[in-house]
């Protein structure tokens, strides 16, 4: 039948058309779902090195003389930005891209460094519709293709493989499991 | 039947976003017509009621921001101890993670929650697990008042 040849075309031309936006959103898909999950981090990397001041220090003889002394050990001379006392025990030292941790009365160092996670930081700006503007558009584009992918494929095979048959099965699988989740979570 | 339904997706798409593009007109409307009030942040804590709803502007250094999409930061007053709670609003997404340790200067509307709205935000605090361990910052995110910051300049970086 000529629908099911057109059909085919919009299923197989979305494909080609939307390779790129699918993985996009595949990508930061798992990203964010994780994020959510607080089970990582997928916006930042960051990484602590440790260092001793050698000396225990109080709030009260943190001159700037001993920031630099700190700076100087851990080797961020250029990166310092301000600093304050979260706790009365303990010194924050803010650095462009980072911080440093001090306890006053131990003397130990942390440096904190934090910079972007490649790939992800830039998927997730997409798939969060930072760009906004002509993105919106064409990620709507994107999400109406998805369902035209969605149901086009529906009916690409014929037979006991296809809606009629076992696809059918699968299908319904498919709109019942996302059902038992909301069933379980949110309806009762 | 195929058909029909891409259409009526379509039409709800066009629908939404209509309707979303009066909402944020409406804001910009509303945010224009207040008077900003110039406050240091602990002449907000001090008198909360006389300034909830109102247009505020403060500046301070930003000791935290949230690492998990930057949806809140905190500014610590000229006392050093004292915080306060910014989230985004308006046109701002998110606040980068590079605000830590600068000063910046923020407009926006000071809000004070009613006692059912501070229950719930306290217990969904708590309810996070990377909230388990006390920061210097977590009385000022369990906190019933907040700034829903529109616009901001960094003073210092």
């Amino acid at each position: 039948m000529k629908w099911r040849k057109w059909n085919r075309w919009i299923h197989r031309e979305l494909g080609y058309l939307f390779f790129g936006m699918s993985i996009i959103y595949g990508i930061s898909g798992i990203a964010l779902n994780h994020g959510v999950a607080r089970h990582w981090n997928p916006g930042i990397i960051s990484h602590s090195e440790s260092y001793n001041y050698n000396h225990s220090l109080t709030k009260d003889n943190v001159s700037r003389q001993v920031i630099e002394e700190i700076l100087q050990i851990t080797g961020e001379e250029k990166s310092f930005k301000q600093y304050y006392f979260p706790y009365p025990d303990d010194l924050m030292i803010y650095l462009k891209g980072g911080h440093i941790n001090v306890h006053l009365p131990t003397g130990e160092i942390s440096v904190t460094k934090v910079r972007n996670r490649p790939v992800f930081n830039e998927v997730n700006y997409l798939h969060y519709n930072k760009p906004k503007q002509l993105w919106t558009w064409f990620s709507d584009l994107f999400a109406l293709g998805l369902v035209l992918l969605a149901i086009s494929g529906l009916f690409l095979v014929r037979g006991k493989k296809g809606i009629t048959g076992r696809g059918g099965i699968t299908t319904l699988l498919g709109i019942i499991i996302p059902l038992i989740f909301l069933a379980i979570y949110l309806w009762f | 039947m195929q058909r029909l339904i891409v259409w009526v997706l379509f039409a709800m798409l066009i629908g939404s976003c209509s309707q979303s593009g009066k909402k944020e007109g409406t804001t910009t409307e509303a945010s224009q017509t207040e008077q900003v009030v110039k406050a240091t942040i602990q002449e907000l804590l001090a008198q909360p009621a006389d300034y909830n709803g109102k247009e505020v502007a403060v500046s301070g250094m930003v000791t935290h921001v949230c690492k998990h999409g930057g949806q809140k930061c905190f500014v610590v007053a000229d006392d050093g101890e004292t915080q306060i709670r910014i989230v985004p609003a308006g046109d701002i997404d998110e606040f980068k993670i590079d605000l830590e340790g600068s000063t910046v200067a923020f407009k926006g509307t000071f809000k004070v929650l009613n006692p059912v709205e501070a229950e719930e935000h306290v217990a969904d605090h708590d309810s996070k697990e990377h909230h388990d361990s006390e920061m210097a910052h977590t009385e000022a995110e369990k906190a019933d008042y907040f700034i829903e910051a529109v616009d901001f300049k960094e003073l210092t970086q």
